[in-house]
């Protein structure tokens, strides 16, 4: 019982991992094509990549539409997560279904309404179509990291902040906002990550003129499989390793470092 | 004279419930006062309405004669120590003590170096650069005390603030407090349910229950002098005798079950009023036989509850269920099931006419 | 802020309406009109009437992309469960380091793009790929085309979806206090039975959380079978994106869109029903 399992286990974690380590020889690959093992190996990709106008504007796009959708969600989210964790009133648990809804709705089905409604708008293949819609689809996991947050939020600290003479906007700045800001930054991460991977919707909608990066693989991997794509999966891949080995690994580094300071004394020298 | 805190008149209602039911209080400059009483006695919601986080009902808050009751919290300049400290854990604990400074616009060397001064006092010298995590419980404790003081508030409120502490550091910040406060002779409301705390820190003890005041008093006037059944019940032990006065002159009252007992002189008591006789288990005597010159009983022993050095006799007289404090010493010779007397003087007799 | 913090018992205030206000106008107009859209044109393109429902609920095409779509994301779900259940309590059970590089793992996987383990994946299976050459090396004379197929597809939405279902079961299974399974065997459950009466109900909350994502997600998906499936094989959000792109059939493709979100909400309602909508993505 317990060796079959433990090789169902060592086979599941092969089959998740080898998709994502190949990647990674395929982009330093000098074949035009499919093969691995690569027959050679070269830089040239990454040069392609970072010249080639075709794959730098997507990534622009994709920057821009995925800060824009970050700004728009949280401006939009962290008021209304306010009213819902910290208020009673009638038709609050409607209210937290409905913010709930766009997870529920699947994205093939809101880019069939993006592609008529935004065309009517005349925002259809621009960024602000994109970030309009983007928006929409990225509100309820915004909300859902950011309510467990502040659920967590110790209220005697304002009541604290107040009755040490803070007018309640002032607790506010001083108090809420920097004890929530782990809980603003990832909420905003989540935000941005999932506006910057959005593929359906932005294939439908995002056109030439706002093609995300997304888009431009879609097409690429459907139509010629351009060894660039290699270059591209690569790179975001790092960029994931990179967000979620960092933050501990900078946590560690930085209680290192703090160690020494505890015993040295007085604030103010 | 008048006093610096007042209470007029204040009443909080929820809905149909009676939190609070005009609520009367008057507190001097300087005194420690304490709000005891069991949960939902509404010890708390004065409290908060005192600091401004309840609105009351009906009624007036008062400070040196002028009335807070319109103000914002923010604004009533009264520095409170929470349950569980309310320290801002982004803030290291010098900074938790600049903050009321630097919210009143303090300069910030000059703010800086109040609340260095202000940690000294409270023995956290070295440790101002540390977060609140970085502090043991105790520690945090004393960062609070600070914060709530460091900018000279009119008040200060405790609000049950020793209850997550261990029982040795629970003692030891209990004179510490009480060290603080005179040092600074800060006007101070401390809320507990613990009654031996709020015998040894307060000036006064205002003991609550079911939303009103029960009696505002002494810790010893609270103890010997109980002017309810309610106060003689909460605080300490007592043994509580049913019964009806009968000669106010003499003082004598008539239980049903024990006969004619002589009581302390009272104010209260008049002919054919029913009274309770509260009797403290440590003012019984036990004994083998009678005793001249006191009032004696007789009692059967049903249970010891041993404490090391003393002990708790339960025994019934008559009926009527006693409990006596002995010494360690004197407990090896008893038995349960023993018959004995009991004896006490007139003057440990308290009549509870309310 | 003034009224929510320091009234925190009184009566109710404006606040809460005019700080949710802007997202509820922001979802009502861009989120809720969209959608209504696809509903009407599903009634009215090209022409007012019923007749895209009839061919999309009759139509043999319709039927049989439906049929492989439904059987599709049966299949992802199950094999999703049979790869996931047994990793997620091997993580219990090794070190806690092997445990966190596992759940490193496997977050890693849950963020990387879907198009870069899409890409992956025909790379694995292509015809002149890692597994083919495998094959080649086992004597294997003419080895079958793994990509644009049924299994391919398949194979990449286990893999996509595998990480919801791993992490739903595990967050599940790292909360069972091991005091119960052991005062269970003390009690004298063998190990077949202690699984069946005792662990399989306990983990039970967190298979239906997997379950259900894997199942409507895989319901919906475009982009995979779109890209590695077989041409003759399309699934639901495939054939809607294709009458879309290729006809401009908006009026079908709609129709088939309202079906296909009237099947998802229809599931995720019976589940809202029985444990709350909010614990699924919790």
């Amino acid at each position: 019982m317990n060796r079959l399992l433990l090789s169902i286990g060592v086979f599941a974690v092969i089959f998740i991992a080898a998709p994502l380590v190949i990647v990674v020889p395929m982009s330093f690959s000098n074949a035009r094509s499919l093969q691995f093992p690569p027959p050679g190996y070269w830089l040239g990709y990454y040069q392609a990549y970072f010249t080639d106008m075709r794959w730098l504007r997507p990534t622009w796009n994709s920057i821009i539409i995925a800060s824009g959708t970050t700004v728009l969600t949280m401006t939009l989210v962290v008021p209304a997560t306010f009213a819902l964790v910290r208020h009673r009133f009638a038709g609050k648990s409607f209210a937290d279904l409905m913010l709930l809804m766009p997870l529920a709705v699947p994205h093939i089905v809101m880019a069939v309404g993006y592609y008529s409604f935004l065309g009517k708008l005349g925002i259809v293949q621009t960024h602000l179509g994109v970030i309009v819609a983007h928006t929409c689809l990225t509100v309820p996991i915004a909300f859902l990291v950011l309510s467990a947050n502040l659920k967590g939020f110790d209220r005697t600290l304002e009541r604290a902040a107040i009755s040490l003479g803070a007018s309640p906007w002032r607790t506010f700045i001083h108090i809420t906002l920097p004890i929530l800001k782990p809980g603003l930054i990832v909420s905003a991460l989540f935000t941005f990550v999932q506006s910057f991977d959005e593929t359906v919707v932005a294939i439908f909608i995002s056109g030439r003129d706002a093609a995300t990066l997304p888009r431009k693989m879609f097409d690429s991997i459907r139509q010629e499989a351009d060894p660039v794509i290699a270059v591209v999966s690569t790179l975001l891949f790092l960029l994931v390793l990179a967000g979620i080995v960092a933050p501990p690994l900078w946590k560690a580094l930085r209680t290192r470092m703090k160690a020494p300071a505890l015993s040295s004394g007085d604030f103010q020298s | 004279m008048t006093s610096y805190l007042q209470l007029t008149g204040i009443s909080k209602t929820y809905g149909t419930f009676a939190a609070l039911s005009k609520v009367d209080l008057a507190v001097d400059k300087g005194e420690f006062i304490t709000f005891l009483g069991p949960s939902g006695s509404g010890k708390t919601t004065t409290l908060m309405i005192i600091a401004g986080f309840e609105k009351a009902s009906t009624g007036d808050v008062l400070i040196d004669g002028g009335s807070i009751t319109a103000m914002a919290p923010h604004e009533r300049n009264i520095g409170i120590v929470f349950q569980n400290y309310g320290l801002f854990p982004h803030k290291r604990a010098i900074e938790n003590v600049y903050f009321p400074l630097q919210m009143r616009g303090a300069a910030r060397a000059e703010g800086l170096r109040k609340a260095a001064a202000m940690l000294d006092l409270v023995g956290l010298k070295d440790l101002g650069s540390r977060y609140p995590k970085e502090l043991s419980g105790g520690q945090q404790q004393r960062v609070a005390l600070a914060r709530a003081l460091v900018f000279e508030p009119s008040l200060l409120l405790l609000d049950e603030p020793l209850g997550a502490l261990d029982k040795n550091l629970r003692e030891q910040m209990q004179i510490e407090i009480k060290r603080i406060q005179r040092a600074l002779g800060v006007t101070t409301v401390f809320v507990t349910h613990d009654q031996s705390e709020a015998m040894s820190m307060s000036d006064r003890i205002v003991v609550f229950d079911k939303g009103r005041i029960e009696q505002a008093a002494t810790p010893l006037d609270i103890y010997h002098r109980p002017q309810t059944k309610f106060v003689a019940g909460f605080v300490g032990e007592s043994n509580l005798i049913e019964a009806v006065v009968t000669d106010a002159g003499s003082r004598l009252a008539t239980s049903p079950a024990l006969g004619e007992i002589e009581y302390a002189p009272s104010e209260t008591a008049a002919p054919g009023k029913p009274v309770m006789l509260m009797i403290r288990p440590e003012h019984i005597r036990l004994s083998r036989r009678p005793i001249e010159g006191r009032r004696n009983a007789a009692m059967k022993i049903e249970t010891i509850v041993n404490y090391g050095d003393n002990a708790l006799v339960i025994g019934n007289s008559s009926g009527v269920p006693m409990r006596v404090r002995v010494l360690g010493a004197d407990v090896v010779i008893l038995k349960e099931g023993d018959d004995c007397h009991i004896s006490w003087m007139p003057d440990a007799v308290f009549p509870i006419t309310a | 802020m003034q009224a929510s913090i320091t009234r925190l018992t009184e009566r109710p205030t404006l606040w809460p309406w005019l700080l949710l206000t802007p997202l509820a106008l922001y979802l009502a107009i861009f989120f809720v009109v969209p959608l209504v859209d696809v509903v009407v044109m599903s009634f009215t393109e090209p022409k007012p009437t019923l007749s895209n429902y009839t061919h999309v609920l009759t139509g043999a095409l319709y039927q049989r992309v439906f049929i492989n779509t439904f059987a599709t994301a049966l299949l992802v779900t199950v094999v999703c469960l049979v790869v996931g259940y047994p990793l997620a309590y091997l993580m219990t059970r090794v070190s806690p380091r092997s445990a966190m590089l596992i759940l490193t793992l496997v977050t890693m996987s849950f963020w990387t793009s879907f198009l870069v383990r899409t890409y992956a994946w025909m790379v694995l299976l292509g015809d002149s790929g890692p597994i083919i050459a495998l094959v080649r090396a086992l004597g294997v004379q003419d080895p079958p085309h793994l990509l644009f197929t049924r299994f391919s597809s398949t194979l990449a939405m286990v893999h996509i979806l595998a990480p919801y279902m791993i992490m739903n079961i595990y967050s599940v299974m790292r909360k069972i206090d091991p005091v119960l399974i052991r005062s269970a065997q003390s009690l004298g459950a063998k190990s077949g039975s202690l699984f069946r009466h005792v662990y399989l109900p306990l983990t039970a909350p967190g298979i239906a959380n997997g379950s259900v994502l894997v199942f409507v997600i895989c319901l919906g998906f475009y982009v995979t079978p779109v890209l590695l499936g077989s041409p003759r094989e399309q699934m639901i959000a495939g054939l809607i994106g294709h009458q879309i792109d290729e006809f401009l059939a908006f009026g079908l493709g709609s129709a088939m869109a309202v079906v296909l979100l009237l099947i998802t909400l229809t599931i995720l309602t019976i589940y809202h029903r029985r444990f709350g909508l909010d614990k699924l993505w919790g």
